[in-house]
């Protein structure tokens, strides 16, 4: 049962390598679910590095996913630019609006910074609707080609498929080592106390927007990845109720742990596979989970885990 | 003013009101490098507004503070903070989310020393590790100068009150401060408590840290303190060694005669 707990990364790993051969039966539309639940693991565990260690509510994180995917978008579709290119040149815009809205709005706290990342949020959607030169507007950006590297395309499902996860392991993996080091730690004590921090030498605003820039460089991958599998572009897909889906996943897994928002992420988008005969209804029991969670499981579904994990260990060290 | 150059804090003439409430008026006095200075007074005095404006939480109405000669205001609390000037909060002020530990509190005090970054914490793993070695033995150091290595894994939440006073002081001694500023260290202390502060204090000094300290515990403050500033509604009312200080009519008026029952000196 130990050795499980130590090495449940490398089933994990295995699983992820070998779902399309032999669960997944290689078929275009298994892969195609999990590729939205990497892309959405991408999408909390960024948000999760702003909320859950910096402390700062975003409302509006569909924001950067919209940059992402409207860049790579734009980029290789109209100007026929390498897909790896459009990709860094999204992150880079990303961070860089990331970097200016940053230091006035991260100076807000709790509701006006809610409202402050939700107007955010609200003024890129209403750019892409009006820039309809550019954009192609509410009618959509068409014809993103398939993520290719020189000398190879990633056309086929299967492929795509390791390439978001490769993305997925990359940054869930580097946001671990971010959480646990040092910068982390300075997160964790802004996030705690902020005039307490100041007064170990802690320049706060300058924290918080680092923090800012990699959360959103990282949902600008998410959205760049979700532009080349989509290959049709549309603003609804940006707006403030994908913000509060992320956050949902967020609070649903367990704030502040990254491998809590990432199961968060598989969860709520692996649910309505199962339930998709109510889907009308997504919203409502989006609604109703988030409920539930915040008032009975405050750690999550993580929280339940890692508390089930303790429980056993304890039993069987005994 | 070969005298001054010793002096590692000046106040001078500093004022604050709250909405025509003065809280600070006209206070002035400098506490010598090496010293334990305490700041007397009843409740409402100023004492911890005094030391919210050295550190650069509250900018003054008026006056001056000078830290090495450096004037602060108008300066960030981070950035006086990077000048080595350290402090402790009246209640208590820990680092509690995501299960931060004992230790990690501790650690955070260094953060002058690491400057951590993002590209630290992906690009130059090693080198931060390195660090993060050497900050994590002398945060252990720190904790087992005020007592407490025993808790380092632990949440601060678990700790007593008086432990986590001491875990504050840890924390604040891993920024390597000169001049160390403990707002009320021992209040809610037990006498057994605040003996072990009392050497805490000492020994602290014995390292060369300055220390400024606002306290009612009077034994606390006759017993350490090299001298003693007392303030009343705000102004300067008496300054000096601790038995001029207990002697003075006009101190006891204000506030003493606890001096006398307290034993003090």
């Amino acid at each position: 049962m130990r050795r499980l707990g130590r090495y449940w990364w490398i089933i994990l790993l295995l699983f992820i390598a070998l779902y399309p051969p032999t669960l997944g039966g290689m078929s275009a539309y298994k892969s195609g679910v999990l590729i939205f639940v990497g892309i959405y693991i991408i999408l909390a565990v960024s948000l999760d590095l702003l909320m859950g260690f910096a402390g700062q509510i975003s409302v509006g994180h569909a924001a950067f996913f919209a940059i992402g995917a409207y860049v790579s978008g734009i980029l290789t579709a109209k100007y026929g630019a390498s897909p790896v290119l459009a990709l860094i040149a999204g992150m880079a815009l990303s961070g860089a609006v990331a970097w200016g809205v940053g230091r006035p709005v991260l100076a807000l706290k709790e509701y006006y910074l809610a409202m402050a990342t939700l107007a955010l949020n609200e003024i890129i959607v209403t750019l892409i609707i009006g820039l309809q030169w550019l954009t192609g507007g509410a009618s959509g950006l068409r014809d993103v080609p398939a993520f290719s590297v020189p000398g190879f395309s990633f056309d086929n499902h299967v492929h795509y498929y390791y390439l978001v996860w490769a993305m997925v392991l990359l940054v869930v993996g580097s946001s671990v080592a971010v959480a646990r080091s040092p910068f982390g730690r300075t997160l964790i004590a802004i996030h705690s106390d902020e005039t307490a921090a100041k007064t170990f030498g802690i320049d706060c605003a300058r924290y918080k927007v680092r923090a800012y820039v990699l959360s959103a460089c990282y949902a600008s991958l998410a959205g760049s990845l979700f532009a080349h599998y989509m290959g049709f572009l549309a603003p609804d897909d940006f707006g403030v109720m994908t913000s509060i889906n992320i956050l949902v996943m967020l609070y649903l897994g367990g704030i502040g742990t990254i491998y809590g928002p990432a199961l968060g992420a598989v969860f709520l988008k692996l649910l309505p596979e199962f339930t998709y005969q109510f889907q009308d209804y997504e919203l409502l029991m989006n609604g109703i989970i988030l409920i539930v969670v915040l008032v009975f499981m405050p750690r999550g579904l993580f929280g339940i885990l890692t508390g089930i994990k303790e429980r056993v260990f304890a039993r069987s060290a005994r | 003013m070969a005298q001054s150059a010793e002096m590692i804090l000046r106040i001078a003439d500093v004022t604050k009101s709250f909405e025509g409430v003065h809280a600070l008026t006209d206070v002035t006095f400098e506490v010598r490098a090496g010293h334990i200075k305490a700041l007397i007074g009843p409740n409402g005095a100023g004492k911890t507004t005094l030391l919210n404006v050295i550190n650069g939480l509250l900018p003054p109405d008026i006056g001056h503070i000078y830290f090495r000669g450096q004037e602060l205001i108008g300066m960030s609390t981070d950035r006086i903070a990077l000048l080595g000037l350290s402090r402790t909060f009246q209640l208590i002020r820990l680092f509690t989310v995501n299960n931060a530990t004992v230790l990690d509190n501790v650690m955070l005090g260094a953060h002058k020393l690491l400057k951590p970054t993002i590209c630290g914490a992906l690009f130059f793993r090693r080198k931060t590790a390195r660090e993060e070695r050497v900050v994590r033995e002398q945060a252990m150091d720190a904790l087992a100068f005020v007592g407490l290595e025993w808790a380092a894994a632990m949440l601060p939440g678990a700790l007593s009150f008086g432990n986590q006073r001491l875990l504050e002081l840890a924390r604040s001694l891993m920024s390597q401060p000169e001049l160390l500023l403990l707002d009320e260290p021992a209040s809610g202390l037990n006498d057994a408590e605040v003996e072990g502060f009392m050497q805490l204090l000492s020994a602290i000094r014995a390292r060369g840290i300055t220390i400024l300290l606002v306290e009612h515990n009077m034994k606390l403050v006759m017993n350490v303190s090299d001298e003693i500033v007392v303030l009343d509604f705000g102004r300067w009312l008496a300054e000096g060694a601790p038995a001029a200080i207990c002697a003075d009519p006009k101190v006891i008026e204000a506030y003493l005669g606890a001096c006398m029952e307290n034993g003090g000196s």
